[in-house]
């Protein structure tokens, strides 16, 4: 890890805000993952949480346990650090989507918006192999990256004011899933049947920064048939 | 047991928040004003992060089936205990069979009423705070029912008189510079501190701001963020996060509100002026 593109910036009375000065690229996600764990594992007595992003991290701490000052410190020091962290094993999930038009209500906009054909359009998505770069928005919301050139789009001017749960929608060069029924400005391109974030298990995202994700065409049918038996559904996986 | 007679404009069970989950996007929620959520705690010798209830502009009517020992703390909702006034900030004894009425408040936005041993409902990921798509609940309604510990053992006596203790009305707002502050033009960081800002639609999520500043700072990538940060967006709003707010966002933030400014502005309707003050200490 270089030393000299990471700042670290006292964010409040109880934060340390980690920032990498770097494009944001999948090697990063890597980078700030192992560091993650490494504060996770070091710094566990004064530590409430670590949040992770695309180029930065938030160290929430205890102020009553660790100054700002103390924790900088110590936190230069294990990004210098040679201590290992194990790797943990990444996963490649297989998410079933369906692109029919009553679901993907925004793929004839965005086939106008970047000359490009609908199929075109569900044919480059579902040969992308995606990275889970962040969650966050909503709870178990996936900022997934990067989307092909051609699919690149800006958010919509105006939010729709309720996307269903499972949808598949595109910002700019990443995809995102959105867990719940919401508010939300992607272009939304498809649906998923299955069930995306459950409360009552010991960890309610399937997926966590680092995953891969492949996302595979179904016929309306299909979905209808996975969604009758969404709350059993196994998302399916291979490791890498 | 607790049941809900009338439930009042919005109520929310709230312990002191959800921690670790802040990565998979679950906000650590927790009482809007902290400081008169651990006070009506510190009141009836409670732990400071039991759960107590959070009640909004209009509280409530609750109807006791147990005997216990109830706190009521921030803004004022003229409580009454059957038909009789009862005073913020003290003990009460509460009999099976007592009503609790809550009416609008006169001088904030929030109330709490902490119970005796804390109310007790379901834990999600390690807390009760109500939250959308997480508790069942999102917040009371009419016949709800409670449950609070029922081994009524009097509160410890604590020698302190809470009586004088006001909340927070302060119009000023304390804040740290955010990460983006920099990238603001000399004109508009100027506007923040030499301004009167009035707030606008609110809620546990976020306060809006009825004043526009101009803004030409881009979207950043999406970045964490927490209770407390100002993030201004592309057409000028200003938002100022709160307890329930998303865990990330691009929107550049431009200031962070510290603690107390935090629990201040909690308690604020919407129309209330406030001003910036710039906290140099950190």
């Amino acid at each position: 890890m270089k030393r000299n593109n990471i700042f670290f910036k006292v964010f409040n009375e109880e934060s340390i805000l980690i920032q990498w000065d770097d494009q944001v690229n999948l090697k990063l996600i890597d980078t700030i993952i192992s560091y993650k764990k490494l504060i996770e594992q070091e710094l566990l007595e004064v530590l409430i949480e670590c949040v992770q992003s695309i180029n930065s991290m938030m160290v929430i701490y205890d102020p009553n346990k660790i100054n700002s000052e103390d924790l900088i410190n110590t936190l230069q020091k294990l990004n210098s650090s040679d201590v290992k962290v194990a790797k943990s094993e990444k996963k490649i999930w297989k998410i079933p989507v369906c692109y029919d038009l009553s679901f993907g209500i925004d793929l004839e906009d965005m086939s106008t918006l970047n000359s490009i054909s609908i199929d075109e359009i569900i044919k480059i998505h579902s040969l992308t192999t995606y990275s889970v770069l962040s969650m966050g928005f909503l709870p178990g919301f996936l900022y997934l990256g990067v989307n092909d050139k051609k699919l690149y789009c800006e958010r919509k001017g105006k939010p729709e004011l309720n996307i269903k749960s499972g949808s598949i929608g595109i910002a700019r060069d990443q995809t995102g899933i959105y867990p719940q029924d919401s508010p939300g400005g992607w272009r939304i391109i498809g649906r998923s049947p299955i069930s995306f974030f459950n409360v009552n298990d010991k960890s309610p995202c399937f997926a966590k920064p680092g995953d891969k994700i492949k996302f595979q065409s179904i016929s309306f049918s299909e979905f209808n048939r996975i969604e009758k038996r969404k709350n059993s559904y196994k998302i399916k996986y291979e490791v890498v | 047991m607790i049941k809900v007679l009338k439930e009042g404009l919005f109520s929310t069970i709230q312990d002191s928040g959800r921690f670790g989950y802040k990565n998979i996007g679950v906000p650590v929620s927790g009482p809007m004003d902290q400081t008169s959520a651990k006070l009506a705690n510190l009141i009836l010798g409670n732990d400071e992060s039991a759960a107590v209830l959070e009640m909004t502009l209009l509280g409530p009517t609750l109807e006791f089936l147990n005997d216990t020992y109830i706190s009521i703390t921030g803004a004022d909702m003229n409580p009454m205990v059957n038909k009789k006034k009862v005073l913020l900030n003290e003990t009460l004894l509460i009999k099976k069979g007592d009503i609790l009425y809550l009416a609008n408040s006169s001088n904030g936005m929030r109330t709490y009423l902490g119970i005796r041993g804390g109310l007790n409902s379901e834990k999600i990921l390690g807390s009760k705070s109500f939250y959308k798509g997480i508790t069942k609940r999102e917040k009371l309604i009419k016949n709800d029912q409670i449950e609070f510990d029922l081994s009524i053992s009097s509160p410890k006596k604590i020698n302190r008189n809470f009586n004088d203790i006001k909340i927070n009305r302060n119009s000023k707002i304390k804040v740290f510079k955010g990460p983006e502050f920099d990238c603001l033009e000399p004109k508009s960081q100027d506007i923040i501190f030499d301004n009167e800002f009035t707030i606008g639609v609110n809620n546990r999520m976020a306060y809006n701001l009825v004043e526009i500043i101009e803004n030409k700072i881009a979207s950043i990538v999406s970045s964490p963020l927490m209770p407390g940060t100002i993030q201004l967006t592309p057409s000028g709003r200003v938002i100022i996060l709160c307890r329930d707010c998303q865990t990330t966002g691009g929107y550049p933030r431009i200031l962070q509100l510290d603690k107390n400014s935090l629990d201040c502005l909690s308690q604020k309707v919407t129309g209330e002026k406030i001003n910036f003050y710039l906290n140099k200490s950190l």
